[in-house]
């Protein structure tokens, strides 16, 4: 009788080998580096098949130390091969701060327009703060104050239609509830734009 | 628990529900071990190589910078409280974390030389120990798994924990304790990393010792 436990240890010792056989063919220092990341995550599916409250208890300390040690693995890494940081660079001078802004302002801002009004304008704020910070605001800045003006005319707009007809309560509530969201959204966005250049 | 003839007789427990912290007059042989190289580590100072220079009495030492002396120093110590922390628990998953603390910290202390063929045996090292860690925590796992424990004092002597995970955590242990082998390959036993290189292989030795008896007794 085969239980569950017992066909997810297969799948997990299938797993293990198949991470232990690329660790053994891979010669590049760095790439060993990142395959021990692998083999640890199968460690973690090793203590995640308990599957109880314990094993959600473990894990975390079991991560803790693999991380731990993938860390200290790296600077070693950095010490042997006399890599060093560039000497002018800011501390989010990261590779993935690089190319990540695009997906992420642009996952923050279409949830902030799904949730609309103030917090979707908070968190489509955030994800423009995030592009700025990381992509710099030569330009982004004048474009943000346009369509804060013209959020800011569409909001006092809706005010307008609540007072004069009010029948079509629905069309000024969604007008004031786009306009907000680009208004709040033009504050924070504010934010970004001033850790974003060293002259500032 | 103390009837294996194993252990010998048991002189101190704490019972904590079922994790109990127990002392053997095995494993309290093994923490005082621990803790007279521990007093050794925090109260010597590092030897300095000499480097003769052949056909002359010319000869120059080489000077270890207080930031590295202080470094090295510090993670001996880490690695020795790690040991005690391995050898006094109870609970097998505590055990594999120490055993995992002790490989992070044996990096350490021979990382913190500078030479490069040095820091190359360390990150040799260092990957075997993090390869170490699937087995270690494997086994533990397989025992909780099939248990429903992970308490040496409730495991003792009823023989439930399986063969396979047994062998996982030998492996894993194994791995972990790899580290006098490439302090042998990085050839610091003396000069570049005594004192504290002698933790490392104190650490390695209480380590498989302290796992021998976990083996034997569950």
């Amino acid at each position: 009788m085969i239980g569950i436990y017992q066909t997810g240890l297969l799948a997990a010792f299938i797993c293990i080998i198949i991470a232990f056989i690329s660790l053994y063919q891979e010669t590049d220092d760095l790439h060993r580096l990142i395959l021990t990341d692998l083999a640890e995550i199968m460690a973690l599916l090793l203590i995640a098949l308990v599957a109880t409250d314990l094993a959600e208890a473990l894990i975390l300390p079991g991560l803790v130390v693999m991380i731990a040690e993938l860390m200290a693995l790296a600077e070693i890494y950095l010490v042997k091969e006399g890599i060093q940081r560039k000497k002018n660079s800011s501390a989010l001078d990261i590779e993935v701060l690089q190319t990540a802004p695009p997906i992420f302002a642009g996952i923050l801002v279409l949830y902030g327009i799904i949730l609309s009004g103030f917090s979707g304008g908070a968190v489509a704020g955030l994800g423009i703060i995030f592009y700025c910070v990381c992509k710099g605001s030569d330009e982004v800045f004048t474009h943000i104050e346009t369509a804060s003006g013209y959020a800011w005319v569409a909001w006092i707009a809706a005010f307008f239609i609540f007072l004069l007809l009010p029948e079509q309560w629905f069309f000024a509530v969604m007008i004031a509830g786009g306009a907000i969201l680009i208004k709040v959204m033009a504050k924070f966005s504010l934010i970004g734009t001033m850790s974003g250049d060293p002259d500032v | 628990m103390f009837d294996q003839g194993i252990e010998g007789a048991g002189l101190f427990m704490i019972e904590f529900g079922d994790i109990v912290p127990y002392f053997s007059v095995y494993t309290a042989t093994l923490f005082a071990f621990a803790i007279i190289f521990i007093l050794l580590a925090a109260f010597s100072i590092p030897e300095k190589q000499m480097d003769i220079i052949f056909g002359g009495d010319a000869y120059y030492a080489k000077e270890i910078k207080p930031a590295d002396l202080r470094f090295q120093r510090f993670m001996a110590l880490a690695c020795g409280t790690a040991t005690l922390g391995a050898v006094v628990t109870g609970d097998i998953f505590n055990f594999t974390l120490f055993a995992a603390m002790i490989g992070i910290t044996n990096i350490g202390i021979v990382a913190s030389s500078r030479s490069h063929h040095v820091l190359n045996a360390a990150y040799q090292y260092g990957i075997v120990a993090m390869i170490a860690c699937v087995p270690l925590f494997g086994g533990a796992a397989m025992i909780l798994a099939t248990t429903g424990t992970l308490s040496i004092w409730t495991l003792a002597g009823i023989g439930a924990a399986p063969i396979l995970a047994k062998i996982l955590l030998v492996l894993g242990v194994m791995g972990e304790g790899m580290a006098p082998f490439y302090i042998g390959k990085a050839e610091i036993t003396r000069a570049q990393g005594a004192p504290f290189i002698l933790m490392v292989h104190v650490s390695s030795l209480l380590l498989f010792l302290r796992a021998v008896e976990i083996i034997l007794v569950i």
